[in-house]
């Protein structure tokens, strides 16, 4: 029983690591929206942190890193698609010189 | 005959191979991230559609100086320490403690009632400053409507995960909760989160 306290002891204080390391990538973040760097690089930026964030939220607090390999890729696949979906969708935003079928 | 038996094990021990429980988890958290990934398509496309709104509109209203970003990131640090106690709640269920999963079940909910509180005071505040689902007065359109849609959407989604968490709470104080059950409402109340990350991030920040 007391080894078992202390196995519950020690997770409660991953979990406020846990906590700690997110509001410092929060803090990261805000940091990064005010930064005056280049739009791109701020965009990249942003990105490598909200993946980290949702990279630990999902394995400790969502308990992803105990679980098998099937279901843990099979929770990427929204990011996949996301990804895909972006790259269809965002080259027409940047002008006619990326349209590989032009109207005329 | 044996051969084929002993391999017909060998695929289904392996985590490809199927068998009874392919993904080692019970049907009910399986189905809950099976939920979850279908609800994370629905804002992976309402969040590519508002950079794509974005990118093509001729300017975009600067967000530091149309949304109050004190609040905002009070909010960040409320639905992120809402989710930390959950997981907390999660450990105490799990450990047959429901009495501290209760308390955590708790404070959890308050963080969220904060949150939608917050949210509705920004609303009121952006409504009243003439912003609409057509016209807003920061510039083109689509400004308000991508915010009214996406945070309205995700707002929705913590509303539905306080009453989620609730009967939860209800259920563990009369004592007829499951470690199972404690688990998947903090499935979904971590995804709630996830999505916030990425609203914070694209939609206030960048």
């Amino acid at each position: 029983m007391a080894e078992q306290h202390e196995q519950h002891k020690i997770t409660y204080k991953l979990y406020l690591m846990t906590w700690g390391w997110l509001l410092v990538l929060t803090a990261l973040a805000l940091g990064l929206g005010y930064a005056p760097i280049n739009e791109r690089l701020k965009a990249l930026l942003l990105v490598c942190t909200t993946l980290a964030k949702i990279l630990v939220i999902a394995a400790i607090f969502m308990h992803l890193r105990y679980e098998r390999i099937n279901l843990i890729l099979i929770t990427f696949a929204p990011l996949v698609l996301a990804v895909i979906l972006f790259s269809f969708t965002f080259p027409e935003t940047l002008g006619t010189a990326t349209h590989l079928i032009r109207v005329r | 005959m044996d051969s084929s038996l002993a391999e017909q094990q060998r695929i289904l021990a392996s985590d490809w191979g199927g068998g009874k429980s392919p993904f080692g988890t019970s049907w009910s958290k399986f189905m809950m991230w099976i939920f979850i990934i279908s609800d994370a398509l629905t804002f992976a496309a309402f969040l590519i559609t508002y950079g794509f709104m974005r990118s093509i509109s001729p300017e975009w209203p600067k967000q530091t100086e149309v949304f109050n970003m004190v609040l905002i990131t009070f909010m960040t640090f409320v639905l992120i320490s809402s989710s930390a106690v959950m997981a907390m709640a999660v450990g105490a269920a799990r450990a047959a403690n429901p009495k501290l999963a209760f308390r955590f079940l708790v404070l959890t909910i308050l963080g969220g009632l904060i949150f939608l509180g917050c949210q509705a005071f920004e609303w009121t505040h952006l409504i009243e400053e003439g912003a609409r689902l057509t016209h807003n007065p920061w510039g083109v359109p689509q400004f308000a409507a991508s915010f009214f849609v996406i945070t309205g959407f995700h707002g929705f989604h913590v509303f539905s995960g306080v009453t989620i968490l609730a009967i939860v709470a209800i259920r563990a104080a009369m004592g007829k909760y499951s470690g199972d059950q404690v688990e998947n409402a903090g499935l979904y109340w971590h995804f709630v989160d996830v999505v916030w990350v990425f609203v914070f991030a694209f939609f206030y920040l960048l």
